[in-house]
């Protein structure tokens, strides 16, 4: 179990600021900025909750294999691919996230802080962004455990390579494939005590943004 | 008086047109005008927070737009203090975080304590928003727009939300405040009270056009008075003779009688009186009527009715003249008010104000 338990921990010690930034960015895109094509995107960025993994692993995989760069570094199949994969389910998940808690804050705010001297970056800093926080967190807690728990995508587009991309929710699939419950049971375990911890934390955040408001 | 602040803009907002120009020197000037009339996004087009088309905003020399020249200072360049309606406090700074937000500087703790006392606000330095009361708000609120030392202050109906001892209150307070900093003051309301008791200037504004700037007290001047309620074109204007019987006063006019309170003015002779829209009363048929309504009960047909935001609009035909009224959407559901339908209402005594020329409100 150790293997893949260390390539679970890697994706997540890669993928959970990456989560967090391009969340954190194009949430509050969504919420704050008007452009053209808003609505295209605002859709767009949540098909892949609403897509089968499989399907989702399928458009990568044909999409990745046919750009020159990538294929040419033979990502596919490899550590990378697994890191990369588990981004395409939950980075929707802290978008939109990071959008209803940048929504949630009032422009009134925002327009006190400018006429108070801020200029756009300070308000993000000492307005929006602590007001969004408890939101943000509880997003990035949940994202992060979808994270943890890809499947579908990982195996789509970096098979299941034991000690390489081979991470706890493939590790349970194959050890149930050759009949061994014991250790499937204990990366079971450990995947549902991480669920409880992560929805405790996004309980506690939740009560703490109610208590604000 | 010299002008601190000149602002000709105009700016359009849907099929809304604000056109505004006003001046404005080291003096209260309210902005006053009905529900929808562009008074908030005047002071957003002042403040920087909306950017008009074209104009020209001039403040203590410093230009702050000119189309002419593409000149747009941002909010934050602009030394203009706001305070919304709503306030705006920030949730989660304390009180003094929320004063000391605009500081900068090694002092700005000491400077935002000291304007929290001034406001009164000693040892709530550190209570969060939402465990201040409304006057408290208010008071960190105005304290935080104060701090910075803005070159204009700009108020958004701020007093709005509270009741009528605690307003009274932080109107002296404003006025005390404003003899001591010697900034302009840019305040809006709908509230004829705000006008009598705050005003030096006046800015009366309506389908977003200022249709008059009058000083304070002419505006109660007999001369002048009556164009310049009717530029308003909100609230109803009765003509009458004031009379006193049995101790009471009252509002002798064609139509019948109105009980008025003990006007502050000339005791008697031919005055014009003004009710806010927002204070005539429609009666229920069924129920008792408040003792205070019951002098001055009418009758009317309803000849327009019109919905807004949150407002409707109601024009009621009654002896001969036009009344106004108004009331929030969702009273009077059970009346189910429409046109050409005949309704009772009623004014209470206090909300009559008699245009004389003492700028005092009936109490």
């Amino acid at each position: 179990m150790t293997p893949s338990f260390i390539v679970s921990l890697k994706v997540l010690i890669i993928d959970v600021p990456i989560l967090f930034f391009m969340g954190t960015l194009i949430g509050w895109t969504l919420a704050k900025k008007q452009f053209k094509g808003r609505t295209l995107v605002d859709t767009l960025v949540v098909l892949p909750i609403v897509l089968p993994p499989s399907v989702l692993g399928l458009y990568l995989l044909m999409t990745l294999s046919h750009i020159p760069f990538i294929r040419e570094s033979r990502i596919l199949f490899s550590f990378p691919a697994a890191a990369l994969a588990p981004l395409f389910p939950s980075l929707p998940i802290m978008i939109q996230a990071a959008k209803s808690g940048f929504c949630s804050v009032d422009e009134k705010l925002e327009q006190a802080a400018r006429t108070l001297g801020d200029n756009e970056l300070r308000v993000f800093c000492r307005v929006t962004f602590p007001l969004a926080r408890s939101s943000l967190m509880a997003g990035l807690a949940l994202a992060s455990m979808r994270a943890l728990g890809d499947f579908g995508v990982t195996l789509m587009i970096a098979g299941n390579i034991p000690e390489r991309t081979q991470t706890l929710p493939l590790y349970i699939y194959s050890r149930v494939e050759s009949m061994k419950f014991f250790e499937a049971n204990l990366a079971a375990l450990l995947l549902t005590i991480l669920g409880i911890a992560s929805l405790s934390i996004v309980k506690k955040l939740e009560g703490k943004h109610a208590g604000l408001s | 008086m010299q002008d601190c602040l000149e602002a000709n803009f105009s700016k359009m907002l849907g099929n809304f047109h604000l056109d505004v120009s006003l001046h404005l020197g080291e003096e209260i000037g309210v902005l006053f005008g009905p529900s929808g009339a562009g008074k908030s996004q005047t002071l957003n087009v002042l403040a920087g927070l909306v950017k008009p088309d074209r104009g020209k905003i001039n403040l203590r020399g410093r230009i702050l737009y000119d189309s002419a020249s593409s000149t747009f200072l941002k909010p934050a360049a602009r030394k203009i203090g706001l305070v919304f309606q709503e306030l705006a406090l920030f949730p989660h700074l304390s009180a003094i975080e929320n004063v000391a937000y605009g500081l900068k500087g090694p002092n700005k703790w000491r400077l935002a304590q000291k304007w929290l006392d001034k406001m009164r606000l000693e040892g709530l330095y550190e209570r969060m928003p939402h465990q201040l009361s409304g006057g408290q708000k208010q008071r960190v609120a105005l304290a935080r727009a104060l701090a910075p030392k803005p070159d204009l202050l700009l108020l958004d109906e701020p007093f709005s939300a509270l009741e009528g001892p605690m307003r009274r209150a932080l109107r002296r307070e404003l006025k005390n405040l404003f003899l001591e900093i010697r900034i302009p003051i840019l305040y809006v309301t709908h509230d004829v009270e705000d006008v009598c008791s705050l005003a030096t200037k006046v800015f009366l504004i309506r389908d977003g056009s200022i249709t008059a700037a009058i000083d304070a007290n002419k505006l109660w001047d007999p001369q002048c008075q009556e164009n310049v309620w009717h530029s308003l074109g909100w609230g109803t204007l009765v003509q009458g003779e004031i009379i006193t019987e049995e101790g009471n006063h009252w509002l002798s006019w064609p139509g019948g009688k109105l009980k008025l309170l003990q006007p502050t003015g000339p005791a008697k002779g031919k005055v014009t009186v003004f009710i806010p829209p927002d204070h005539v009363k429609l009666l229920y048929p069924d129920l008792p009527v408040d003792p205070e309504l019951r002098p001055n009960v009418m009758e009317g047909k309803i000849i327009e009715r019109i919905e807004m935001n949150h407002l409707v609009r109601l024009y009621i035909h009654s002896a001969g003249i036009e009344w106004h009224t108004e009331h929030p959407k969702d009273s009077y559901s059970t009346l189910n008010l429409h046109e050409g339908q005949n309704v009772s209402f009623s004014i209470k005594p206090s909300m009559i104000y008699v245009l004389t020329q003492e700028c005092d409100p009936p109490r």
